[in-house]
């Protein structure tokens, strides 16, 4: 092998090895606060469980897209459970700005993509953790229908959106460095995201202006994906829509995240 | 001796918010000077001097506006990377994490060091000897006092043997017991041939520990030399022949009197 080649390699092995450290350390500490990973799905079970029963009402209604409520809000639960879930994940960052680990780590030959990808992989993680927790609730308790092949695209989908949100709340967590701040820009965003997505009521109940308007939020794209998908629809155009979007968005807010890194002044 | 750590007009100016100006600063405004191989150096200063940011340049944590240095024969900016793997860097504030033991935290930053997993469990055992820590390694370093919790972070950098250590404030927040404690694992250090740079407020540990010491204001070098040169130098225009220690030499040449910072 010439010495740029395994040069290389070399380096490559190093990335691997240097992301599979800080990932592994944060997965632990995740780990030891079990705690997070049941308060993370407490809202979405409450949702389920408060929530759903009341789309039996309309699931007559004419534009209703699904056979029953829980075919039609279990999908974008999920999704909801990943926008809400994953834009929360730089609030530990801030903790951990401030008691000096992030300085310590960048000041190790380390290299800055293996401090973004260490730093993100916990969210994925987690997130797909929750969601198979959520649908065997789904199924076992509401009688939810599923596509396997389906399920495993959406948590394909899932990933890349955990990883783009994450990766969003980190950079701006670095810019901000302060919860009360970056509670504030997230709720600002995600919010309006969320309700023009068709997750809670399907968008075809909405007015004209606001169908309008949800065709340019990425989420919403997400959640038909998810409920195509798991209701075995394969072949709907909004599948590789949704992948396409968030594999874009995606690779931007990474970059953005991995320019922040470098500059970070803790 | 050689140069280990060469420093050449080193500025940084910290822009201000929005179209304000008057809070930009020039927080390092040309620092030049040489740091020997396997001397403890010392920065000296008030607060705002400049000592941290400059610091945090040399450690590749911060972009200089302008000028260059070199640290162990790498030159800052295109050697970072290199720059990284010869060097420990010990915050003020440190940077273990709370919620687990100080053995993992050693041992997660031996590895970040590239020092694979067979070798690093015995690396951690041999720092942690080396600094008297074992009988609370394996407690969650949340449960540390601040004493315990500094010698840590000390052990944090200098796991992977680094060729020069930057140590911010290390004995800031500590009592007089952990603070000798300290000073005298930092000797054993440069006994062990560590070239080490040392910010500090505490002229007592300024004269305990380094060979030589430049005292900074407002972002320059005011003076350089051995703690006995700068004496010298001061009672020349002192008239007194008592005993001078760095505070009067810091009193002349900045006109202030540092504070001792908790």
């Amino acid at each position: 092998m010439s010495n740029q080649t395994s040069n290389g390699v070399n380096q490559f092995k190093k990335l691997l090895t240097d992301t599979y450290l800080i990932g592994k350390n944060e997965l632990l500490i995740q780990v030891r606060n079990p705690l997070w990973l049941f308060f993370g799905l407490f809202q979405p079970i409450v949702y389920l469980v408060l929530f759903s029963p009341f789309l039996d009402g309309i699931k007559s209604a004419p534009g209703f897209p699904s056979t029953n409520a829980i075919q039609f809000f279990a999908p974008g639960l999920l999704m909801m459970n990943v926008l809400f879930g994953a834009s929360f994940a730089g609030f530990g960052l801030i903790d951990q700005l401030r008691t000096g680990f992030i300085e310590r780590i960048r000041v190790t030959p380390v290299s800055r993509l293996a401090i973004v990808l260490g730093l993100i992989i916990r969210t994925p993680v987690v997130m797909i953790t929750q969601s198979i927790i959520l649908l065997l609730v789904a199924v076992l308790f509401f009688g939810l229908s599923l596509n396997i092949l389906g399920l495993l695209i959406v948590l394909v989908i899932m990933m890349i959106m955990g990883i783009t949100m994450a990766s969003l709340s980190f950079t701006i967590a670095l810019i901000v460095k302060d919860e009360g701040t970056l509670a504030a820009i997230t709720n600002f965003f995600t919010l309006p995201l969320f309700l023009l997505a068709g997750v809670m009521l399907p968008i075809s109940f909405a007015p004209k202006i606001l169908q309008n308007v949800s065709v340019i939020d990425p989420f919403r794209y997400a959640v038909d994906a998810s409920r195509a998908l798991l209701n075995g629809d394969l072949a709907n155009q909004n599948i590789p829509l949704a992948i396409l979007i968030f594999i874009v968005l995606g690779s931007i807010a990474l970059n953005w995240f991995i320019l922040a890194m470098k500059e970070a002044v803790a | 001796m050689a140069n280990i750590i060469e420093i050449t007009d080193l500025r940084k100016n910290f822009p201000g918010k929005g179209k304000d100006k008057k809070t930009a600063v020039e927080a390092v405004r040309g620092i030049t000077f040489n740091v020997q191989e396997g001397e403890i150096f010392g920065l000296l200063g008030p607060n705002g001097a400049g000592k941290t940011t400059t610091m945090r340049m040399l450690c590749t944590l911060l972009q200089p506006t302008s000028g260059s240095a070199s640290i162990a024969g790498h030159y800052l900016k295109e050697g970072s990377g290199n720059i990284r793997k010869e060097i420990g860097y010990v915050s003020q504030v440190g940077g273990m994490q709370r919620g687990s033991t100080g053995r993992e935290n050693l041992t997660l930053q031996a590895g970040l060091y590239g020092i694979n997993a067979t070798v690093a469990p015995r690396r951690v055992k041999e720092v942690i000897e080396l600094l008297g820590i074992e009988s609370f390694a394996d407690r969650k370093t949340v449960t540390y006092s601040g004493g315990q919790r500094r010698l840590f972070d000390l052990a944090s950098g200098i796991v992977h043997r680094p060729k020069v250590l930057f140590l911010d404030e290390p004995s800031t927040g500590l009592d007089p017991q952990n603070r000798a404690h300290v000073w005298e694992q930092v000797k054993k250090l440069q006994n062990a041939g560590t070239t080490i740079f040392v910010t500090t407020h505490y002229l007592e540990e300024a004269e305990a520990l380094c060979s030589r010491v430049a005292i900074v204001d407002y972002g320059k070098v005011v003076a350089i030399g051995t703690p006995d040169e700068l004496k010298r130098k001061v009672s020349l225009d002192l008239d007194e022949s008592g005993k001078i220690t760095l505070n009067d030499v810091f009193l002349k040449l900045t006109g202030r009197a540092l504070r001792d910072i908790e």
